[in-house]
């Protein structure tokens, strides 16, 4: 289980103006100013949720995440991890979780990924029998075979992924943290990324906590999603209920049989490309439109979706931001 | 790559290389410290010296010596060799190769924007020269210090090329670090780093005289504590030019056929 | 234990498997252990050429210490120089990260990170000339000297690598520092004559600021049979409280970092 209660992070930050005379004042006085990264967040996971963190870049996430994993000393504030407190890097704890960056790489650069697993292995001290398992399982879930004994810069960088995430899980921990794993790869890749992130949270029991800034991965993987931005936390919940509560129509998109049918009392149209429309419904008026959709217009290709995800963050956010810019 | 375009943007690359300097402040100050073999060496032959003179040098004479040499390292030292070596060994270097300036004259210019930094570092250790020697291991000719300013810059320009060459060589082998250890002994050695090139033994002597290290460092000490007469300044003067040029074509060699290797390799 | 040992061992292997993969790197490693054993000494034969004694160093004792010297600097630059780049790369990148996160103490996982097999060849050559100068030199050799001689070089190591730890902790307040190995070196350099040789105030410094006295000088007079008692036990404890001044920087170091990372 994972609890933070009132987490706060804040961080000192060089300012320096760009010009000359500022760089040359610079050599002898630096000022610094205060950024609060994260600023009063409370949650609790439990043990085998699949949760994803979203929000705009700064918001915070990677900073909560790195908490979380005993990298950063929160400057206020409670976190506990699986009954253990994080910034103290206890063995036993470091042995249950694992942290993947997707910009960072745990290979060695110059050497197969083969070699960073048998260090990985020594350093968490893995049982021989156990580790072969895990490694078997592993290489047939990726498909790392000829990936192994190539040195990591030859790879590319969706089989760099792959490599490195089973560098991470070698050592079978309860606890993921993955900082943006699929960030620059191609489609196929990250469907299977999710794939494995899906199948090994289910076949361990493993917590898995997710940020992303890829909204499918997030809705695919995540049951439960927590947004933050500027630091504070402002929804916590599942993903239907953050979409009721933002926005709670319902997109239709079909194809008309005839263009030139009338829908002015179906709802608000959203676009209109030849004879595709997307309409807006409210859900109470969703039965209605749709049999009268199915019915007298007889219409192709009839889609009845909740509005994607960026539209009700960026509501979110936008929101937000006005908030922010006229104080009530 | 137009030289026109290098020229008009030189001011900006500048101007961004003292911010690039006084931005890492600390990195500045270890080249600074790095510099020190000279005052291991004065270590040496002070101690040599304090039962007589050495082969002509007296404990003044060393002291002079090897003080100039610390001037003249700081301020035309270089560490361009690494830093282009780990570009490329990084792939960073790529980057470089997309801008419309050479990285030669890209990383020359911001190199050289740190060189006032340095007279400034190297102005107290001047000072403590002229006092602790009294002026008489000084040359005094007009001239030779006249000569000062261009012999300090071209062996800055010959060192800065001649590493940068060696930082290429990245291009073509994984492990150049073992090469730059090489390089850095022959230099020590016979640029009159380790000790006066006089007092090298013969054959090295001879050796010594024919190599550009001796532009780099001995040279300019020779301003600044032989005296020479005009014909010996001029004539050193004409060879120093000689070996700025050569060096820079050797860098741009060594660099046109790595980049060359780099293109049809890849990265 | 066994943990950090295993460890050691495979990075070890690790490391030689990469360097030892090309033939023309133990030629290199070879050329190079040459070349600066022939540099170091130029010095040394010009001198003691037209002089006796420096101090009163005489030329066997000189080539003692220029021995440890090289001893010192093929460990240094055998199995700490290659840690302290491994270390900056990792802190520049981010990728430090991951070090924190293994249940193993960084330090030691960074102090054993990578290593450049070939020094040994120097280290060898190291061995070669004190056994050279002994036996060119007029007096007896005696087993108990060469013994503390050969305890006095590693704990010559020690304050090595305790002062290691104090530069590679620097790397991580200063974000950018390339040329930290070249600054060590540096340093180091000063060990390569006897501290007798500088003035007063050098002395002092080289002894109890930047140690190397500890680390060549007093080692060498120990191998040469010319170390009392009070001296040795001085040096011992130097490197000793060296190497823990190294930990408690180190920690402090990944404090900062900690709080301050992002």
């Amino acid at each position: 289980m994972i609890r933070a209660r009132d987490l706060v992070k804040n961080f000192k930050v060089h300012k320096r103006p760009p010009g000359f005379a500022s760089a040359l004042r610079s050599l002898f006085h630096r000022t610094y100013e205060t950024v609060k990264a994260v600023d009063g967040v409370s949650f609790t996971i439990e043990r085998g949720e699949r949760v994803g963190f979203l929000g705009p870049n700064g918001a915070g996430k990677t900073t909560t995440l790195k908490v979380l994993s005993g990298l950063l000393h929160p400057t206020s504030g409670e976190v506990t991890v699986e009954d253990h407190i994080p910034f103290k890097r206890q063995t036993a704890f470091l042995e249950k979780i694992t942290l993947v960056m997707g910009q960072k790489s745990q290979l060695i650069w110059d050497l197969p990924p083969a070699e960073t697993y048998a260090l990985n292995r020594a350093v968490f001290a893995v049982p021989e029998a156990q580790y072969k398992a895990t490694l078997g399982e592993l290489t047939e879930l990726l498909d790392l075979g000829p990936l192994m004994n190539k040195p990591a810069r030859q790879l590319s960088l969706g089989e760099r992924m792959k490599c490195e995430l089973a560098a991470a899980l070698l050592h079978r921990p309860t606890t993921l943290f993955l900082d943006e794993p699929t960030i620059g790869l191609d489609v196929a890749m990250q469907l299977a990324i999710r794939d494995f992130i899906r199948r090994y949270n289910q076949t361990h029991e493993a917590t898995v906590i997710l940020t992303s800034h890829y909204m499918d991965d997030v809705v695919a993987l995540c049951p439960r999603i927590i947004v933050i931005d500027a630091g504070t936390l402002i929804h916590d919940g599942d993903l239907r209920g953050l979409i009721k509560a933002m926005d709670p129509d319902k997109r239709v998109s079909f194809t008309l049989a005839n263009a030139d049918d009338d829908l002015s009392k179906l709802g608000s149209i959203l676009t209109r490309d030849g004879q595709r429309v997307t309409l807006r419904v409210s859900e109470r008026e969703l039965p209605g439109v749709v049999s009268h959709l199915l019915g007298p217009l007889a219409v192709g290709d009839l889609a009845i979706e909740d509005p994607p995800l960026e539209d009700i963050l960026r509501q979110l956010f936008g929101q937000r931001a006005k908030e922010k810019e006229s104080p009530a | 790559m137009s030289i026109g375009r290098a020229f008009r943007a030189m001011p900006t690359m500048l101007r961004v290389g003292v911010a690039e300097t006084v931005a890492y402040r600390a990195e500045f100050l270890v080249w600074i410290l790095t510099t020190t073999i000279p005052l291991v060496m004065l270590g040496l032959w002070n101690a040599v010296a304090a039962q007589g003179t050495f082969k002509g040098y007296s404990q003044a004479d060393f002291t002079a010596y090897f003080l100039a040499t610390l001037i003249v390292r700081n301020v035309a030292g270089s560490w361009v060799g690494w830093q282009v070596g780990e570009e490329i060994r990084m792939g960073t270097m790529s980057m470089r190769l997309l801008r419309p300036v050479h990285p030669f004259v890209a990383l020359a210019a911001s190199h050289a924007a740190s060189i006032p930094f340095r007279c400034v570092v190297a102005l107290p250790v001047a000072f403590i020269l002229l006092i602790s020697s009294g002026g008489s291991s000084l040359a005094t000719e007009p001239l030779q210090l006249a000569m000062l300013a261009p012999a300090l810059l071209m062996a800055w320009l010959i060192t800065f090329a001649i590493m940068f060459a060696i930082g290429a060589l990245a291009f073509f082998l994984t492990r150049a670090m073992g090469l730059f250890s090489l390089y850095f002994l022959l230099f020590m050695l016979l640029s009159g780093y380790l000790m006066p090139i006089d007092i090298l033994p013969g054959p090295i002597r001879v050796v010594a005289e024919w190599l550009p290290f001796r532009y780099m460092v001995s040279f300019p000490v020779e301003l600044m504590t032989k005296s020479m007469s005009t014909t010996a300044v001029l004539e050193q003067l004409a060879l120093q030019v000689g070996w700025t040029i050569a060096s820079i074509a050797i860098a741009m060699f060594v660099w046109r056929r790595g980049v060359r290797r780099f293109e049809s390799v890849g990265g | 234990m066994t943990r950090y040992l295993r460890l050691a061992i495979l990075q070890l292997r690790i490391s030689a498997a990469s360097g030892m993969a090309y033939r023309a790197d133990f030629l290199l490693g070879g050329a190079m252990a040459l070349a600066t054993m022939a540099m170091t000494l130029l010095p040394l034969l010009v001198v003691y050429n037209v002089v006796d004694q420096v101090e009163g160093w005489d030329a066997p004792s000189a080539l003692v210490l220029m021995a440890y010297f090289l001893g010192l600097r093929a460990v240094l630059e055998g199995m700490i120089s290659p840690s302290v780049i491994d270390l900056t790369e990792r802190i520049r990148s981010g990728a430090f990260d991951y070090v924190l996160l293994k249940p193993v103490d960084a330090q030691l996982l960074v102090s054993t990170s990578r290593y450049e097999p070939w020094k040994i060849i120097d280290l060898v050559g190291a061995i070669g000339l004190v056994i050279y100068a002994l036996a060119i030199r007029d007096k007896p050799v005696h087993a108990v000297d060469v013994g503390l001689g050969i305890v006095m070089f590693l704990s010559g190591v020690i304050a090595m690598y305790g002062l290691w730890i104090v530069c590679a902790s620097l790397s991580f307040w200063v974000v950018r520092l390339d040329n930290l190995t070249f600054l060590l070196g540096s340093i180091f350099d000063v060990a390569r004559w006897p501290v007798q040789m500088f003035p007063t105030a050098w002395r002092v410094i080289f002894t109890f600021v930047v140690p190397v006295a500890l680390m060549t000088t007093y080692p060498a007079k120990a191998m040469l049979g010319e170390l009392d008692a009070r001296s040795a036990f001085a040096t011992l404890a130097g490197s000793f409280v060296l190497l823990v001044i190294g930990r408690l920087v180190w920690r402090t170091a990944i404090r900062s970092y900690t709080s301050a990372s992002s």
